[in-house]
């Protein structure tokens, strides 16, 4: 029997409502995930795809304001067994007028207060997050080390300032920064971006959580420092096996690290599965989006069989403005005569094709 | 659970909405309290220059002495001596009026000419002009007041030209912060590689498309600070002697009798300072928050 | 603090302290340039005034010869300023600087007291509005703070003494330090700083200026990251957010500060600078008025400068630059 995942994600829906548009952002449209404990998911699509929101709502850094959550979080480790969206809707009022909602009034104070209350036994201890732009989101009046044995101390057994900076040594040389004991009395500003980021992995590893969520790791690092910083996941990971939810747009970092892919669009979950079947060439059941992505990575081969780099046409779609049917319809170049009828006006839902393959997409279905 | 589920359909258009809607309810009061107030002094102004008032503001009447508001024949009741109220305090903003104006023309005419060349020609002339700023920044503006009455005499006017010119440092900055935003993000780079003449850029596409409501905005403070200058001087002795009134010295005459527990012919004038005053300061900053602040897209 | 951080930090700190010097020699420069260009040359009577009595009865000032250019006598006043000598009251004929630097002590003392309570005022509403944004509250607070900021100050004063003398039989002219042993004598203190500390003016641009920045403190990544391992924001956000603004604010107050301070001295009787700078107006006593100004420019300055030290020890990177 298989061990209950360490997070699952059912129908989340993040919103934001826009007064001046008198309409809801969905930025997070009807997502369902779920990672085995030890496993990788990567969660790949393009910006506006939700997928950072996705994992912003799991840790409720959901930002005050017109934004409302609804769906179930379940996450278990071995210490703890708790959906972390419970109550929120008691804070959040509709009103709503011949069926249509006009406008949303949020206690903002009891939001949070309630978020922080189910949320901060996690945070850092159970669940850790890293982000992007290493640079900016570490305190910049603070040296680092100290940021780590914060960390440490607030989630750890570990209470003393000595014995705190000793396990932040170690982690600061287990993700391969160099002279950690400098290292570790440097602001933010005298590192630089690759070393934040390990500074950062660090931080958040330090403290052992349950899982990580990595979003956009390497985006704004040098093409070489990303390799580098990818290279030390996968160290730490085959050393840790720790559960992690990947995100990312870059589909080669998702390709080397994950065990099984999500592919996100406009808000929810095109398709998902096991790595190896997904990105891997020459596999026939695809979502049009996916091959599209796969086909648009440009590479020294498809350059000089085609002479132009492949995109997929269109824009990316409008999360106010939501049309019937599939959201690719519009953009996708595999709409059969057969199916048009549906795809214009009903969108599929996210069905099992394979062994553990899930699509969304009538080309799949009878 | 509640359903958020909202199915797609016809969502206004956010171009089409009127102002009232886009806006800030709350700024929009703001304003709208603030141009009250403007619309009042202006009235008065001009119905204290041709002596348009009900009552003459001089004439004692030793029967009717600190009536309360609503007394037969006076509005707003009278003062110790029994003279009309209200007309006392509409001719009380001869003393700030037009000295105001002066105040706030030197601050930005002067102001800006200093800003333009801080933010288009950088350099040493912003290097100057900082220093300029700073050293003006360095007295308090009642103590440099007083010693310019000191020297010269206490000339209501020469007073405000001081007032404009300690002002002249905070519209510099604005308007060179707005230049270096510009500059920022290319539209000057661009008119100048467009061929667009120098002055252009500067007159048109600067100060009137860009400042222009940084400019109207303190100006409304400008007026504020001229209130609070003047009433604070006349309070103190140096601006219009009596009998003609200011409200700064009605208040000062009034004291007396206040701590006796009359109030009247002090509070009175305070109120129109408070009121007035606060009209401008939320008009300023109704207008800033609704031209400049962005923050209702 | 590293040693290694020491010596950047002083290096940044010589560089304001030598930009202060410049300015206030622009202030006595500015102060000089009013004088001289007064009708009735009053700067040769404070050139005068720099010299002792006997100097002048004994005829010593014709035969030394009094400087005629303008620069000269700048220069000469500025000469006597530095070895402290700022000439004599015209009113009183004793030295000013004595004068001005006692009367100074009292307001400073009135000063700093009253930054005090429009900080203990300003500073938990706006990190309340910066926290909780527009809610119930807020919108009381902020036309409050409106209020009160153009509240005329010596009607504010008049309130005061009236409900103080009248409900506890203070006496209306006692106030300031000079008071002898009453039943509540802190009152005659603090009631003055109170009122400066309330009705100065500055109370919403305060409030306004300190939400701005922990709302912009709070909007970045860094604290989103705090948050994310659940560290305590405040801890995180009080650097830049609280400390670093306030004494911004703090510093580019003092002047209007100073400015409102004239005239609570006049409501209260306070002796302090503001008080005798308006009898050295009304009397035309240059010398008083003039080191008095210069005094002034030196609170502030003293202001920026702290604002400066602040900065630099709080932001590791302000010593690179």
């Amino acid at each position: 029997m298989t061990a209950a995942p360490t997070l699952k994600i059912e129908d989340l829906r993040t919103y934001f409502y826009s007064r001046s548009k008198q309409a809801f952002i969905r930025s997070v449209d009807g997502v369902s995930l779920e990672i085995a404990q030890g496993e990788t998911l990567g969660v790949v699509g393009e910006s506006g795809s939700g997928k950072s929101i996705t994992a912003l709502s799991v840790l409720g850094l959901i930002s005050a304001g017109p934004g409302v959550i609804s769906g179930k979080i379940g996450f278990k480790s071995d210490r703890i067994q708790k959906n972390l969206l419970q109550d929120l809707d008691d804070f959040v009022k509709l009103t709503t007028k011949d069926g249509k909602i006009m406008a949303v009034s949020k206690d903002v104070v009891g939001w949070e207060r309630n978020t922080d209350r189910v949320m901060n036994k996690l945070r850092g201890k159970e669940i850790a997050m890293i982000f992007q732009n290493p640079k900016s989101s570490l305190n910049p009046f603070t040296p680092v080390g100290k940021q780590i044995t914060e960390a440490i101390k607030l989630h750890t057994s570990i209470k003393t300032e000595q014995q705190a900076k000793e396990r932040a040594l170690t982690w600061l040389d287990r993700v391969k920064i160099d002279s950690p004991r400098l290292r570790f009395d440097n602001y933010p500003y005298g590192l630089s971006g690759g070393m934040c980021q390990r500074a950062m992995i660090a931080m958040a590893l330090a403290c052992e959580p349950s899982l990580l969520i990595a979003d956009e790791l390497t985006t704004g690092l040098d093409a070489t420092i990303q390799s580098k910083i990818v290279d030390l996941l996968v160290e730490l990971k085959s050393q840790l096996g720790i559960t992690t939810m990947l995100i990312s747009h870059d589909i080669s970092i998702i390709s080397r690290l994950s065990d099984s892919v999500a592919v996100m669009y406009g808000g929810t979950v095109f398709e998902y599965g096991p790595t190896r079947d997904l990105l891997s060439t020459g596999f026939a059941s695809k979502h049009p989006y996916t091959s599209g992505l796969l086909a648009s990575i440009p590479s020294e081969q498809s350059i000089r069989e085609k002479g132009y780099l492949q995109a997929i046409e269109g824009d990316v779609l409008d999360t106010i403005n939501i049309p019937e049917g599939c959201r690719f319809y519009g953009r996708c170049n595999q709409v059969t005569e057969k199916i048009r009828e549906k795809c214009a006006r009903h969108e599929p839902d996210l069905r099992e094709i394979g062994s553990g393959h899930k699509v969304r997409c009538w080309l799949y279905f009878d | 659970m509640k359903n958020y589920f909202q199915i797609p359909g016809e969502i206004s258009e956010s171009t089409g909405l009127p102002i009232w809607k886009k806006v800030d309810g709350v700024d929009l009061a703001y304003v709208g309290y603030g141009l009250v107030i403007v619309t009042l002094v202006v009235v008065s102004y001009i119905l204290g220059s041709f002596h348009l008032l009900t009552r003459d503001p001089q004439d004692i009447d030793l029967g009717l002495m600190m009536a309360p508001p609503g007394t037969a024949g006076h509005l707003f009741g009278t003062d110790f001596m029994g003279r009309d109220m209200l007309s006392r305090l509409i001719v009380g903003i001869q003393a700030y009026f037009l000295p105001g104006l002066l105040a706030i023309f030197i601050a930005l005419f002067f102001g800006t000419i200093l800003g333009v060349l801080a933010g288009y020609r950088g350099g040493k002339f912003d290097t100057g002009i900082t220093y300029f700023t700073n050293l003006v920044d360095s007295f308090p503006r009642l103590v440099l007041i007083l010693l310019v009455i000191a020297a010269f005499k206490p000339d209501i006017y020469y007073i405000m030209l001081v007032v404009g010119l300690t002002n002249v440092p905070v519209v510099t900055s604005l308007i060179k912060g707005k230049i270096q935003f510009l500059k920022q993000k290319n539209f000057i780079e661009a008119d100048v590689a467009l061929g667009v003449p120098t002055r252009t850029i500067i007159l048109k596409h600067i100060l009137w498309h860009n400042c222009r409501s940084l400019l109207i905005i303190q100006a409304t403070l400008g007026m504020a600070e001229a209130i609070l200058m003047e009433t604070s001087l006349s309070y103190l002795g140096f601006g219009v002697q009596e009998p003609t009134p200011s409200w700064g010295n009605m208040v000062q005459s009034g004291a007396n009798y206040f701590m006796q527990g009359k109030f009247w012919p002090s509070t009175a004038p305070a109120l129109a300072i408070l009121f007035t005053i606060l009209g401008f300061h939320l008009l300023g900053d109704g207008l800033n928050n609704i031209l400049e602040d962005k923050r209702n897209t | 603090m590293k040693p290694s951080a020491i010596r950047p930090i002083a290096l940044v700190l010589s560089r304001e302290l030598i930009i202060t010097v410049l300015l206030l020699l622009g202030v006595s420069f500015v102060v000089f340039i009013i004088l001289f260009a007064s009708p009735g040359d009053p700067f040769s009577m404070l050139l005068e005034g720099q010299l002792s009595t006997a100097e002048v009865r004994t005829g010593v000032r014709e035969a030394m010869g009094m400087p005629r250019s303008w620069t000269m006598q700048y220069l000469s006043w500025l000469a006597g300023m530095l070895t402290g000598n700022f000439g004599t009251s015209i009113r009183t004929g004793l030295p000013v600087l004595p004068e001005v630097l006692h009367v100074g002590l009292n307001t400073l003392i009135l000063t700093t007291g009253s930054l005090i309570i429009t900080l203990l005022i300003a500073v938990p509403i706006a990190l309340y509005s910066a926290v909780r944004g527009t809610d119930k509250i807020s919108w009381p607070l902020t036309m409050f703070s409106y209020v009160i900021s153009a509240l005329p100050i010596f009607w504010l004063g008049y309130i005061v003494i009236y409900f103080f003398t009248h409900k506890l039989g203070l006496f209306p002219l006692a106030f300031g330090f000079s008071s002898g042993g009453q039943k509540y004598r802190w009152l005659y203190q603090f009631l003055p700083i109170f009122v400066l500390g309330v009705g100065n003016g500055t109370i919403s641009e305060v409030i306004r200026f300190l939400r701005q920045e922990m709302g912009r403190v709070m909007a970045e990544d860094y604290i989103r990251t705090a948050r994310a391992k659940g560290a305590s924001v405040w801890k995180h956000s009080f650097k830049e957010g609280l400390l670093i603004p306030v004494t911004e604010i703090v510093a580019s107050k003092i002047p209007f500060i100073l400015g409102g301070a004239v005239i609570v001295e006049q409501v209260f009787n306070w002796p302090g600078m503001g008080r005798m700078a308006w009898q050295a107006a009304q009397d035309r006593d240059y010398p008083v008025i003039m080191g008095i100004a210069i005094l002034a420019a030196v609170f502030v300055r003293m202001g920026s400068l702290f604002q400066s030290v602040v900065y630099v020890i709080v932001n590791p990177r302000a010593s690179k630059e």
